[in-house]
């Protein structure tokens, strides 16, 4: 419990400091008179400069950790992430797609096909000719198209105009420069729906974790509960990435991370232990991004990227050493 | 009223292999029975179609005067329980939390944990001996106490029919006696149907009312333990030749291979 209350104050600590840090430095005194009032100079700040970018990362690392996290208790492999299963850039590749094809879909919808589409190709192209899967063989097929789809994205960059194809390329790492609060309310209303399907889902998970034989024998639809559990990871994965670009990594650290400052063992408590760190981890890239190098804002996925690769190196060496790969 | 488990013309396989072929078979509610066999006659695979778990290529299972692939998913685990061969837990897991997922067919979709739900656990904690332990994780406990707390999961799912492959594997002997003892206990004092899937003849015989001795080439023999495991019939399953002989203990017969 205590461990819940750190976490989510580590968080709150998070976006004070990201609102007072920037090109304008804003003491703890002015932001509390901005954040109160809503009137002086910070409120500017945080209204219109700094708080859409940070509530929409608080937004995206949410949904991102949750949909990591459904999939690392689904498959059992703490490697089996949308970002590195390729179902993000999938949905980023969509979303860059339709700009370039000036198709009038709206990007929640955009990245919602592209990530359903990546993530029945990985499935299909796994499945063993006796239809079952392996992780393993997930995880690397998902590899595979990840490389696929970040090649078709850069082949997309040249066809459109130069100031476009530079936003895109932006985004297309992951960036959350220039949202505006119609992003936070797309983020945390779509996100919002999708959570609570997952609370009822939960339960289901909470058995699919015994493994299917026990899940069965407990009385789930094992088949049924795990389409309709990749169905809202996948969705959770493209509303985030709708809103802030295919940000890697995010998901693939938050389930871990937060379960181990939580201690947290049961699906549900895991998932919301995630959600919060994933949302901590993606307003602190966001911080470090902005702040790293003045007058520069580099976008948030090259930070989750420096620190993201390393851990995910560090997953595999250890689950190479465990033999569990 | 009836409710035995059965089998029909029962056929099992695996795309062009078939491991069951046309088998009928009655296991008698309040028994303990055990399938026994040679590694590949198909006896965990007779034991995970008679729990649902995959479908017959043909015939028909009952329960009672229920086909189980007509009954609701739900409905049948509040009536048959299974435990597949060795489980693998959730990392950090503890018993109490594994346990209280026994409650799920029990629980509405999002019904509240009840004093019922509570009290089976606390019953199915205390059965199996772990009820001063139920805060640890399973990862620290020794082989038999993972296993006595697995069965307390499916006790926890509260049946009348308890199906457990192979629940004997990879113990010593005394905890293997104590896995028995415990299952024997259940059907005694709470008049629960045990169908297992063993590999050990004389622990087998000892412990079961009832055999079932599956060949490479189907049933070899079916009924009480001294009319199953003859000299004859361990030839024709096992190709086997061995002495049987009353256990010393219990009276049971005993295998003792030449």
């Amino acid at each position: 419990m205590t461990r819940s209350i750190i976490l989510a104050a580590v968080l709150l600590f998070a976006i004070l400091l990201s609102l007072m840090i920037g090109q304008v430095m804003l003491s703890p005194a002015t932001l509390w008179a901005g954040l109160s009032t809503g009137q002086g100079p910070a409120a500017l700040t945080i209204r219109v400069l700094r708080g859409p970018g940070i509530a929409t990362a608080v937004g995206a690392g949410a949904v991102l950790g949750l949909s990591g996290t459904i999939f690392q208790i689904l498959l059992r492999n703490p490697l089996a992430a949308p970002d590195v299963m390729g179902f993000t850039s999938g949905a980023g590749l969509a979303v860059i797609f339709g700009v370039m094809a000036g198709l009038a879909l709206p990007t929640p919808v955009l990245a919602a096909l592209g990530g359903s589409a990546a993530a029945i190709v990985v499935a299909v192209l796994s499945l063993r000719r006796d239809g079952s899967q392996t992780t393993i063989t997930l995880i690397l097929v998902g590899l595979g198209v990840g490389f696929f789809t970040a090649a078709a994205g850069s082949f997309i960059l040249t066809r459109l105009p130069p100031q476009e194809a530079a936003e895109a390329q932006r985004w297309l790492s992951g960036s959350l420069a220039a949202r505006n609060w119609g992003h936070v309310a797309q983020v945390f209303g779509v996100g919002a729906v999708l959570t609570l399907v997952l609370v009822i889902q939960s339960r289901s998970l909470a058995l699919l974790e015994l493994g299917d034989d026990l899940a069965k024998g407990l009385g789930l639809r094992a088949d049924r509960a795990k389409w309709g559990l990749s169905a809202t990871g996948v969705l959770l994965a493209a509303t985030g990435v709708a809103v802030a670009g295919p940000v890697p990594f995010v998901a693939l650290m938050a389930g871990p991370l937060g379960a181990r400052v939580t201690r947290a063992r049961h699906p549900a408590a895991r998932l919301a232990a995630a959600a919060v760190t994933g949302a901590t981890i993606t307003v602190l890239a966001d911080l470090a991004a902005r702040a790293s190098i003045p007058g520069l804002q580099l976008p948030v996925g090259v930070m989750t990227g420096i620190f993201g690769a390393p851990y995910l190196l560090w997953l595999l060496a250890r689950e190479i050493e465990t033999g569990d790969l | 009223m009836d409710n035995a488990l059965k089998t029909k013309s029962l056929t099992l396989g695996y795309r062009e292999r078939i491991v069951i072929n046309d088998l009928s078979l009655e296991l008698p509610e309040g028994k303990v029975t055990a399938i026994l066999g040679p590694n590949g006659c198909g006896k965990s695979t007779l034991l995970r179609a008679l729990a649902r778990l995959m479908t017959p290529l043909s015939g028909t299972i009952t329960l009672g005067s229920d086909d189980i692939f007509a009954i609701d998913t739900r409905a049948l685990a509040r009536r048959l329980a299974i435990l597949p061969q060795a489980p693998r837990a959730p990392e950090g897991i503890t018993i109490s939390d594994l346990v209280r997922r026994g409650r799920s067919p029990w629980r509405g979709l999002l019904a509240p944990w009840s004093a019922a739900d509570a009290e089976a656990c606390a019953r199915a904690l205390n059965d199996v001996g772990l009820a001063d332990m139920a805060d640890r994780p399973l990862d620290e406990l020794s082989g038999g106490q993972r296993q006595r707390a697995w069965i307390a999961l499916i006790l926890a799912q509260d049946t009348s029919y308890l199906l457990l492959d192979e629940p004997t594997t990879w113990l010593d002997l005394t905890h293997q006696l104590e896995v028995l003892s415990l299952l024997r206990d259940r059907n005694q004092h709470h008049g629960a149907t045990v169908i297992t899937v063993l590999h050990d003849l004389n622990l087998a015989a000892r412990f079961s009312d009832h055999l079932v001795l599956l060949g490479s080439d189907g049933l070899v023999a079916v009924g009480p333990p001294e009319q199953v495991l003859t000299a004859d019939n361990l030839h024709k399953a096992f190709g086997l030749s061995a002495l049987v002989m009353a256990d010393p203990v219990t009276g049971a017969p005993m295998v003792v291979p030449r």
